[in-house]
């Protein structure tokens, strides 16, 4: 809410404190300041004492004016909109001012036509007081020639509101809230808090509350009034504070809701047909609010009506029909109490959000409804004339002024650990209007945030500061927990694959629904996407049930930018439900490798690419001592080339992590990646398991082994794994190890058929407890040999 | 024969000496030392020495050869140390690096692994909890009015059945309170999500780090010590922090915590970083009746709760200008914090 300090100054004194000392004041008070317009220095009140046109010119004219330095002071002007006599605002030679561009120009002393120009006279928004405006700022007459403009237009702070504190959404409110901080009186509230106006009791022709919405409903009779301009202070204020003046009537109301925070709505009686109900709206009731909308109201929603139909939405806004005109000369002016939870349900069913709204729904001080129409009426007939109704007219009850809490210093003790005496305790207290009696502490009705001690304690430790609180620096042990664990796993793979030159990507956990199709390396059996109600667009309607698309978008947009090697990786959750709907949420990782790799250097200036045996490099260096048992086994899917089951263990015990292979290259030129591209997805859960397992030590081999190799020619077709499977199965108890150490295939058959490969072993044979004899491994080796051509289909070199 | 050994000697030396590579010393080795060396030749005539001279003779002949051996050993290690030396001499080691991939930890992770590792120095342990969740979970026991603006469609996600993205991590305080009694030292860090569009300063899906500490007497005084540790420790002993009363609905007090940003060239700014309070009692009350028993009796324990948002945290520690940086994964990006 936009605050003038000129305003707030009506009631507190702060001439003692500069802005930055306000600033610092409402801060502390909880008052967040999210801006300040400051007018600029060296623009002074002046006054035109004379105006010549220049002959030959569309609109410039020599004027003289008053300064307020005794001597006349030369400008030449523009603008259209003023006489001799008005008073401006002047900028002097020397003065900056916003261009409104973010940049300053500043006022020199200058030559037009060949008349000097001592200055430039302004419009509201070369000031700016507002964002625009055309010609001059025309200002009071009653203002005095040589006055700073700051003087005029104090400084507006924009202040953010906390929502619990709706008694602060009004000048008053903040002024009333300062003044306790500050210890200072709080001036100028004769008109408002109490009412002399004698009231009464309404007739039901007059008034009639059939809504629970609304308690409490007054009405003031106010006849033969002259609907005119409002008076110069009174379009000062309102503009400061983001107003547009409208006429005398409606601006007094609004400047009673800018001043107390008390909404008030004027009914041209002329326009009425009977008295005032309040009710619910009819079910599908249609209603023109004075912003020009045409509304269809539920029975939800409280509406303001006479005999006939509804002449305002109670507590959010007055209707297009019933409002103050100028030919309007007898009035009705509400001031009611509406239930915040109701006005709340309106507001937000119907979408309409008014300053009036905004304030009901938050908490308006039931107990100044009748002084908000007071000091109403005191303007009314000072400003518009006519003749008011002696009696104010009431319905309903003001609700019940909120019940006393009790609060014991100790409790406030207990919560703030700092010593604070029971005396400090009362005096914050007190100084924010609360009372003590017998009961507690009597809350004042415009606080009825406060309902529990500990609410009081707060108040406490907001006033107090929390500068003044000791920093506690002692903590508890507490035990790890699993999320400990899970973290720290997680952090351990993402450091190992950094180390092997992955970069680590976090990338939007929303995709698009096309992006789903490139969810290509998991394995979602009986799985099923979940989509957004309302998402905010088409990009990010989906919660990704895969890491794979969002690090192929990644993988794209780095080589457009011209990076074309990659090594990307993510960790992060995933999200997917089951047919019956219940959401299940998976952490994963996922890698991809494309272009070089390694970087060309001088060493190597044409490195070769990438190929999915480099992926189940950096696989294996995640698994640590438990890569020798990383399989990569063959499985058809559609989604990748070259589609591999990641495994751990072979046969029954083998743990299936996920899916690696190759995007298809169709897919990849879509993403302008011409490299081939290898992707792996797999569940970190599962791999958390089966790396979880602590190691422990095996005594080192004590005696030499001896190595045989062997070599073979295999089907092309055939899978490195129908061998490696056949040694890690192959219960021979000196063979200790089976290390692949070369693949030989020739595309023009000439030294081996092109459908054939060469496959060489490296077999490693040890006995734990002697030295083998040659003749033993010979012995041994030749078995091996013998049952492997007898289970596959190899031939030996 | 005694001149003969000496003459063989001198010729010996003189020729090591003037030897130029290892060849050809092997040649002088020979010439002297071998099978038909000179002096393997002159020791043969030892049998021809008369008795009475052949203890002189033998032990000339012993010099003779430890001579000959020794200035061959002594030239050989030269002429090995000069081989080596050239060998290496001729690399440049001006050249650039043979190159390795290189990669690196997002320097969002980076940034939430230094907070989360002063947090655990002091005595915080990880929790966690579901990013879909129960409207009841992440308003509701969070003392969230029934209506309040966040609860609207127009900024929160919400499914068809009702439950919601998360839009804050205070819901793991639900979750860890639900499961285990006081006292409870936790952190969250997690992902959450608004209905915002993304621009230079919002994402709809952003990273929090949540903070709770409840036992028997938690105090402000608790809260404001562990945040002035933690932020100092994050970003330098000398960092000025402030509390801003401020209002939550799950904590009272509520304070809003501001760091003062000293950047080189500008005026110091007091820019927002956290939001922290005591755990609102009516929390509690949520928790018991969610428990079904008393463990968060508001009477016997009371509790500290903070939340910061790590995005922002990184953004000032690495002067990052715009937010969206964070989401693109640009490798140029990425290699400034590797």
């Amino acid at each position: 809410m936009k605050f003038s300090l000129k305003w707030l100054s009506d009631h507190v004194d702060f001439s003692d404190y500069n802005l930055s000392q306000l600033d610092e004041l409402l801060t502390f008070a909880g008052i967040e300041v999210e801006g300040v317009t400051n007018l600029p220095d060296k623009v002074i009140v002046a006054e035109i004492l004379a105006a010549e046109k220049i002959p030959h010119t569309d609109k410039l004219a020599v004027c003289q004016v008053n300064d307020g330095s005794g001597k006349k002071r030369q400008i030449v002007c523009g603008a259209q909109n003023y006489k001799v006599g008005d008073k401006v605002p002047l900028a002097l030679p020397g003065c900056q001012l916003d261009a409104g561009n973010g940049t300053v120009f500043t006022i020199k002393e200058s030559k037009l036509k060949g008349f000097d120009s001592l200055g430039m006279m302004c419009g509201a928004s070369e000031i700016g007081l507002e964002k625009e405006s055309s010609g001059l700022l025309i200002l009071p007459p009653d203002l005095k020639p040589g006055t700073p403009i700051a003087e005029v237009y104090p400084a507006i702070l924009e202040l953010e509101i906390t929502p619990n504190r709706p008694d602060c959404l009004s000048h008053l409110g903040t002024a009333r809230e300062l003044a306790a901080l500050v210890k200072k009186e709080l001036k100028g509230v004769r008109d408002h808090t109490q009412s002399q106006t004698p009231t009464r009791a309404a007739k039901k022709a007059e008034i009639e509350i059939k809504s629970e919405n609304c308690p409490y409903y007054t009405g003031r009779w106010i006849r033969g009034v002259k609907v005119q301009d409002s008076p110069a202070w009174l379009k000062e204020k309102l503009v400061a504070v983001g107003l547009r003046p409208i006429n005398n009537i409606v601006d007094i109301t609004n400047y009673v809701l800018m001043e107390m925070g008390q909404p008030l709505h004027a009914f041209d009686l002329g326009k009425l047909k009977g008295g005032i109900v309040v009710r619910q709206a009819a079910a599908g009731e249609n209603f023109t609010a004075l912003d020009g909308h045409e509304y269809l109201l539920t029975t939800d929603d409280t509406v303001i009506a006479d005999s006939k139909t509804a002449l305002a939405i109670g507590g959010v806004m007055g209707g297009a029909d019933s409002g103050v005109t100028a030919s309007t000369t007898d009035i009705l002016l509400e001031s009611a109490y509406f239930i915040p939870a109701a006005v709340r349900r309106t507001s937000r069913t119907s979408g309409i959000r008014s300053d009036s709204s905004y304030r009901f729904e938050r908490g308006v001080d039931p107990h100044q409804v009748r002084g908000a129409s007071n000091l109403a009426v005191k303007l009314i007939l000072d400003l518009a004339g006519g003749k008011a109704d002696p009696e104010l007219i009431e319905c309903g009850k003001i609700p019940a002024p909120p019940s006393p809490v009790k609060m014991t210093g100790d409790f406030c003790r207990k919560v703030i650990g700092t010593d604070i005496p029971d005396a400090k305790i009362e005096e914050i207290l007190t100084s924010l209007g609360l009372t003590k009696s017998k009961k507690g502490w009597e809350i004042p009705s415009f606080r009825r945030d406060l309902e529990r001690p500990i609410d009081l304690v707060e108040e406490v430790a907001r006033v107090f500061g929390l500068d003044n609180v000791p920093s506690n620096h002692t903590a508890r042990f507490v035990e790890t927990s699993k999320a400990d664990l899970a973290y720290d796993f997680t952090r351990k793979i993402q450091t190992t694959l950094c180390a092997v030159g992955f970069f680590e990507t976090r990338n939007l956990k929303l995709i698009s629904r096309q992006q789903l199709e490139d969810d290509r390396a998991t394995n979602h059996r009986g799985m099923e996407v979940i989509r957004l109600k309302h998402p905010l667009n088409d990009d990010q309607d989906f919660l990704r049930p895969a890491l794979l698309p969002g690090l192929l978008a990644s993988a794209g947009r780095n080589v457009r930018f011209g990076t074309p090697n990659l090594r990307l990786f993510e960790v992060g959750k995933v999200f997917t439900m089951t047919k019956k709907g219940e959401e299940v949420e998976n952490e994963h990782l996922a890698l991809l490798m494309t272009g070089a790799r390694v970087p060309g250097s001088w060493a190597n200036n044409r490195p070769e690419n990438i190929d999915i045996h480099d992926l189940r490099a950096g696989l294996a260096a995640i698994l640590g001592r438990k890569s020798d048992e990383l399989v990569f086994v063959p499985v058809e899917d559609s989604r990748l080339l070259g589609a591999a089951s990641i495994e751990l263990g072979r046969g029954k015990k083998a743990v299936k992590l996920g899916l690696a292979g190759y995007l298809p290259p169709a897919r990849a030129r879509q993403l302008d990646i011409l490299t081939p591209i290898a992707v792996a997805e797999i569940n970190l859960k599962k791999l958390a398991t089966v790396l979880g397992e602590s190691s422990t030590f095996a005594e080192l081999p004590k005696f030499p082994g001896s190595s045989r190799d062997v070599a073979m020619v295999v089907s092309r077709d055939m899978p490195n794994e129908t061998i490696a499977t056949f040694f890690a199965d192959y219960q021979e108890p000196l063979l200790v190890e089976a290390r692949l150490f070369d693949v030989f295939r020739d595309e023009t058959g000439q030294k081996l058929d092109a459908d054939k490969k060469s496959v060489a072993y490296s077999l490693l044979y040890r006995c734990p407890t002697r030295t083998l004899e040659s003749a033993e491994v010979e012995q041994a080796h030749e078995k091996v040999l013998k049952a492997l051509q007898k289970s596959l289909p190899v031939e030996f070199r | 024969m005694i001149t003969e050994l000496e003459q063989i000697q001198k010729d010996a030396l003189a020729a090591i000496g003037a030897v130029d590579s290892e060849a050809k010393l092997e040649e002088q080795r020979v010439g002297f030392l071998g099978k038909k060396g000179r002096l393997t030749t002159a020791g043969a005539g030892m049998r021809d020495v008369p008795n009475d001279q052949k203890k002189d003779v033998g032990q000339k002949l012993n010099e003779v050869r430890t001579a000959i051996t020794e200035a061959l050993e002594a030239k050989g290690s030269e002429m090995v140390a000069a081989r080596d030396a050239r060998q290496f001499a001729s690399i440049d080691v001006t050249l650039p690096g043979r190159p390795l991939p290189h990669g690196g930890l997002h320097p969002l992770s980076q940034v939430l692994d230094e907070a989360i590792n002063i947090l655990r120095r002091m005595g915080f342990a990880l929790a966690e909890g579901p990013e879909i969740e129960t409207e009841w979970h992440c308003f509701d026991a969070l003392n969230t009015p029934k209506d309040h603006p966040a609860r609207n469609e127009s900024d929160t996600f919400y499914f068809e059945n009702g439950k919601l993205l998360r839009t804050h991590t205070s819901s793991v305080q639900i979750r860890t309170m639900a499961k285990e009694v006081p006292p409870v030292r936790i952190i969250a860090p997690g992902s959450a999500y608004r209905r915002d569009e993304i621009d230079a300063t919002h994402l709809p899906v952003f990273t929090q780090l949540e903070g709770l500490y409840v036992d028997a007497r938690v105090t402000l005084a608790d809260l404001k010590g562990t945040l002035e540790y933690f932020f100092r420790q994050m970003f330098g002993a000398k960092t000025d922090v402030r509390f801003r009363p401020h209002f939550f609905p799950f904590t009272e007090p509520s304070f809003e915590v501001d760091l003062k940003l000293q950047v080189k060239g500008k005026s110091d700014k007091w820019i927002e970083i956290a939001g922290c309070g005591i755990v609102d009692p009516n929390v509690f009350l949520q928790v018991n009746g969610e428990r079904k028993d008393t463990a968060y009796d508001p009477e016997k324990v009371s509790g500290f709760a903070f939340g910061m948002g790590i995005e922002r945290l990184a953004m000032i520690k690495y002067e990052i200008s715009d937010i969206r940086h964070l989401i693109d994964n640009d490798t140029r990006f990425l290699s400034q914090f590797a």
